[in-house]
């Protein structure tokens, strides 16, 4: 067996698993688990609203996820993903609503790249400090998460607020097209999956990329042949931030059409689950934020279906990456092997 | 601004010692968690996970039985079960730390919101004048006396509780032949080994104690510190447990002196609040002081090393 394709069954395996958890704990709570995962699909795929709803949450879901792979290829556990979207966010809508003096296609543009180099940024602090300081990423990126929170919040229930109800911005003066009315879904998301295609050419077709998977492999061994890991490390943290920005970008010109307040809560943590589950695989992660998109989009239409709460999604996904983690849980053929070996060795013997 | 200068003496009083105290305990059991399993040099990245789950157990089953007794053992059994949860997958099936520990958490934050959900049949937070909380140590001869009555009067028994448990595990890890057998797998596994050490055994009796304490941290936080369950109620404070972890060295008394530093900015946050500082600020302090400071004790742990280095060649 290839070892892509032991991969792909471990995969399945797991998937599989963490559905039969999901419906043991929807049997523990008295309701049907095939209506409730029945319900779960239509709500994802039934009709061109449901269709483009998930569509326009796999969008931030592609992003985030390749934004927390392409920081792993090279050793980082960036978790700060999620405010690093917020912030995108807001720079997104400041500049959306403000330099209004641009043409409107320049303007686009401009809310891209002021999003992506805010949230770059943004991911340099906690880089830095590891590279120079061994701070744990794990850490900081966690806690920077919460101060990214409370700044957005800051700032768009005062300095920004539109003076609604509900905290949020005027709107901008842009918007990304949506092409399946009434849903959200939007061009953003073929700029996302350009976006995509051009991070994993870079990383497997670039020396850039060459320096990252070895940095990512052995950080001394590429201080040794001549990369400088530091270098290389922050360097893709701060990619990962620019992705992260360009989420939140997205989100705010293509999906709100303004900034919301806490619009970015749990995309990071559902990139961050998509691509651990395939364990960073660039090419695998896509289709796992896929999965998780059809997922939340489902479990929302589960919840008004039957009377299965929304939460039971979370909590299949949560069991889904637990499983995933361990490595060694679903590696029969080894273990075959290791027996064939055994016996023989005592057929040797006697 | 100004009006923060006038009420200084508000602010900075002799309560702000306690206020300090009360809102860095939850952290400190949090530390200890995560302190234990990384002296067997495991890093515990689902202490906010386990502490959530016993947070919920602790309010469920205080809820039911109507003994905050049977509660806070309910909620450490079950921030045990979580903790072997990892202690499984990382020790046996070779699972990295850093990811199963986001599965923790992540699960713990899902399937407490499924069960406030079906249990209590809520969405967002669950009060109850049912939930026997943990009660508050009133001592009667230290009311007239009047700085050590403010001080020490009317803690909750969690908070004398913490300390005690900071002193045993300090005399644990440094005075016992488990403490020196824990610390031995954590600086050189194979050398444990090779001196007849069970290294997994360790590994695991250590995570196995992490999730007592883990969950008697978020029994506190629901019992003891307030009497409810909310949503994400732990609000990372197992990861500013983590960072102070990192700050003490895994040292039981100076992880917990770190905690002090976050409560203060914590309640010093919360005093300010009232002289129209925008509630954000106050809410992100902590988490600023957190990082600041864990990045300056890294950074001055990192040159000190570098020169203990130098002093030997």
């Amino acid at each position: 067996m290839s070892k892509a394709k032991e991969g792909f069954l471990r995969v399945i395996l797991t998937m599989a698993v963490a559905l039969a958890i999901g419906a043991l704990l929807i049997i523990a709570i008295g309701e049907n688990p095939i209506d409730a995962y029945g319900a779960l699909l239509n709500g994802a795929f039934n009709g061109k609203f449901r269709l483009g709803t998930t569509l326009a949450g796999f969008t931030p879901l592609l992003l985030t996820s390749i934004a927390f792979a392409i920081a792993a290829k090279a050793g980082a556990f960036n978790v700060g993903v999620e405010g690093e979207v917020f912030l995108g966010g807001i720079v997104a809508a400041y500049i959306g609503i403000n330099w209004t003096f641009l043409p409107k296609p320049l303007l686009i543009i401009a809310c891209f790249v002021g999003a992506m180099v805010v949230a770059a940024l943004w991911a340099f602090i906690p880089a830095a400090l590891r590279a120079f300081y061994n701070v744990s990423e794990v850490c900081t990126t966690i806690l920077m998460n919460t101060v990214a929170l409370h700044i957005t919040s800051y700032l768009v229930s005062g300095p920004m607020s539109a003076g609604t109800a509900n905290p949020q911005t005027a709107p901008v003066t842009v918007t990304l097209y949506q092409f399946m009315k009434p849903s959200s879904a939007n061009v953003g998301m073929f700029i996302a999956i350009i976006a995509v295609i051009a991070v994993i050419f870079m990383l497997y077709k670039t020396s850039w990329g060459y320096k990252i998977r070895t940095v990512g492999g052995n950080p001394n061994h590429a201080d040794y042949v001549g990369i400088s890991s530091k270098k290389v490390f922050i360097g893709a943290m701060m990619l990962s931030g620019a992705l992260g920005g360009m989420a939140g970008c997205i989100e705010v010109l293509g999906v709100h059409g303004y900034f919301l307040n806490n619009f970015a809560t749990g995309l990071g943590s559902n990139g961050m689950l998509a691509a651990l589950i395939v364990k960073n695989n660039m090419f695998a992660t896509p289709f796992m934020a896929f999965f998780l998109a059809v997922l939340s989009a489902g479990g929302m239409g589960m919840q008004q279906m039957t009377g299965v709460p929304k939460a039971l999604v979370d909590t299949i996904a949560a069991v889904f990456i637990i499983i995933a983690t361990m490595e060694t849980l679903f590696t029969f053929k080894k273990r075959r092997d290791i027996r064939v070996a055994e016996k023989k060795k005592k057929e040797g013997q006697s | 601004m100004s009006a923060v200068i006038d009420n200084m003496d508000k602010i900075f009083n002799l309560s702000l010692v306690y206020a300090t105290f009360r809102s860095a305990s939850p952290i400190i059991f949090a530390a200890l968690c995560a302190a234990i399993t990384q002296q067997a040099n495991i890093l515990n990245v689902g202490t906010e996970g386990i502490m959530l789950v016993g947070a919920f157990t602790a309010v469920a089953v205080s809820y039911f039985s109507g003994s905050w007794i049977i509660g806070v053992g309910a909620a450490m059994l079950a921030g045990a079960v979580i903790a072997m949860i990892i202690g499984v997958g990382h020790v046996k099936y070779k699972a990295d730390n850093c990811a199963i520990g986001m599965g923790i958490n992540m699960l713990a934050l899902a399937i407490t919101k499924f069960l406030l959900n079906v249990i209590f049949g809520t969405n967002g937070s669950f009060t109850s004048p049912d939930i026997d909380p943990i009660p508050r140590v009133h001592i009667g001869f230290l009311e007239n006396i009047p700085v050590l009555g403010t001080l020490l009067n009317d803690w909750s028994l969690m908070e004398w509780f913490v300390i005690v448990l900071i002193i045993v595990l300090q005399f644990l890890f440094y005075k016992t032949v488990w403490g020196l057998r824990l610390r031995a797998v954590g600086q050189f596994e194979e050398a444990a080994k090779t001196a007849g050490i069970k290294v997994n055994a360790v590994k695991y009796q250590a995570i196995f104690i992490a999730g007592l304490i883990g969950g008697l941290a978020g029994a506190h936080l629901s019992l003891g510190y307030s009497t409810q369950f909310t949503e994400n109620m732990t609000n990372n404070r197992g990861f500013m447990g983590v960072a102070a972890m990192y700050f003490g060295g895994a040292n039981p008394v100076l992880t917990s002196l770190g905690c002090l530093l976050f409560g203060f900015a914590d309640s010093v946050g919360s005093r300010l609040q009232a002289y129209g500082i925008p509630s954000q600020f106050v809410l992100m302090m902590p988490y600023i002081v957190t990082v600041v400071v864990l990045s300056i004790s890294m950074a001055v742990k990192l040159s000190m090393n570098k020169k203990r280095q130098s002093s030997l060649t």
